[in-house]
């Protein structure tokens, strides 16, 4: 079975891109624009591995995990997009438990090898 | 009291309040055009934001088309959608330096100082810059440094200030050419860090030694000028290593080169 990713980012130009590229790469991909969506497709579907932005409409794109953690659906990675180069926002990133944190835009051919990586 | 010193008291309480009320408007003018200058502020913050958003999404969609990844292109289909990914690339790092601008300007621009390596952070700038340098066969070099104590200051900064500096001189170097990155200490005790980035490019006139630092400034202004880019690298350099207490200057002669320097504190030795 295919791996599954969560696409957790409010702009649908970017979600859009985001699908297209991770469904012709072969993997099945959903889509939350918000953290209480992203919620609510994890209580059905476990995703493999989640591409988050840290800037939701509704919160700290960081928060999702604490509450993915309470929840014990935690996925095996989780890769952090931002739209800040700075290395504070970086740190807070991985102490919350990203893998990885990518400046957007993410060059494709490098997110999906990560993405590769993180899932073997 | 005599009468006179009472019609002085008089007219100086008068006067006195005249001015107290002038100081009060002065500053609400002050006020108002501190929350407008804030308000410019964040409305350049937010829109350089949401232009990188829609920007991102064509530079992904773009890149999927380029890789083939819907379908095989033809040399021709390639090449095409190669210039969106490099023209949105372009418009993208032209978006970030106002952001990083208009960071630099407001309030939000603190440091966060910790202890570091600059020939290593220099040999990092350096290893990004390679690929461009290798197209124009041009040599980036590090002179020395090896042995240099650490320097205090904010990262993040000073890796912007050392990108923009040895971008530019790529920039402005001719094909075959050399970059070159050096170090010596300066001041009484030898406090002080400078930094020198110099380059065998086309060089800058005397007269502009001041005016390349300031903000939207270019020395070929003209709309058919080769060289694009905003204006603000160099302002937003100058602003980073000033927030260091450090100075930044550029020593040229037109068609021979051009050195810049900054100058940084090193940090205190450990007891």
């Amino acid at each position: 079975m295919p791996a599954r990713i969560l696409i957790v980012e409010d702009s649908p130009l970017v979600t859009d891109a985001f699908s297209i590229l991770f469904r012709e790469s072969g993997y099945d991909v959903d889509v939350a624009g918000t953290i209480a969506e992203a919620l609510e497709v994890a209580k059905t579907r476990r995703a493999d591995l989640i591409l988050l932005d840290v800037s939701l409409p509704d919160g700290d794109g960081l928060e999702l995990l604490e509450q993915l953690r309470d929840q014990k659906s935690l996925p095996k990675a989780t890769l952090a997009m931002t739209g800040h180069g700075d290395s504070r926002t970086r740190q807070k990133c991985l102490d919350a438990g990203c893998a990885e944190v990518f400046l957007k835009p993410v060059p494709i051919s490098e997110l999906l090898r990560r993405i590769e990586h993180h899932l073997a | 009291m005599s009468m006179s010193h009472r019609v002085n008291d008089a007219a100086l309480t008068k006067r006195l309040t005249a001015l107290e009320g002038k100081a009060r408007e002065a500053q609400k003018t002050i006020d108002d055009l501190k929350s407008r200058d804030a308000l410019k502020t964040q409305f350049l913050s937010n829109i350089s934001h949401d232009l990188r958003t829609p920007l991102a999404a064509i530079i992904t969609h773009a890149e999927i088309l380029r890789d083939g990844m819907l379908g095989e292109l033809n040399q021709k289909q390639r090449d095409s959608v190669t210039g969106i990914v490099n023209g949105g690339q372009q418009l993208l790092d032209m978006i970030d330096e106002i952001l990083t601008y208009v960071r630099s300007a407001s309030d939000q621009a603190t440091l966060v100082r910790t202890e570091f390596s600059m020939s290593e952070l220099v040999d990092q700038v350096k290893l990004l810059n390679q690929s461009l340098a290798a197209k124009k066969h041009l040599t980036i070099e590090r002179l020395n440094g090896d042995d240099l104590p650490l320097v205090s200051a904010d990262r993040d900064k000073i890796k912007h200030v050392l990108a923009n500096l040895i971008g530019n001189a790529i920039k402005f170097t001719n094909n075959g050419g050399r970059v070159w990155i050096s170090f010596s200490r300066r001041g009484r005790n030898e406090e002080e860090l400078l930094v020198e980035i110099g380059d065998t490019g086309r060089g800058i006139a005397r007269e502009h030694y001041d005016l390349v630092f300031r903000e939207f400034a270019q020395v070929d202004a003209s709309p058919s000028r080769p060289h694009h880019g905003t204006g603000l690298g160099l302002a937003i350099a100058r602003r980073f290593v000033e927030l260091h207490d450090g100075r930044i200057w550029v020593e040229s002669e037109l068609g021979r080169g051009s050195r810049f320097f900054f100058t940084l504190p090193l940090a205190a030795p450990r007891p």
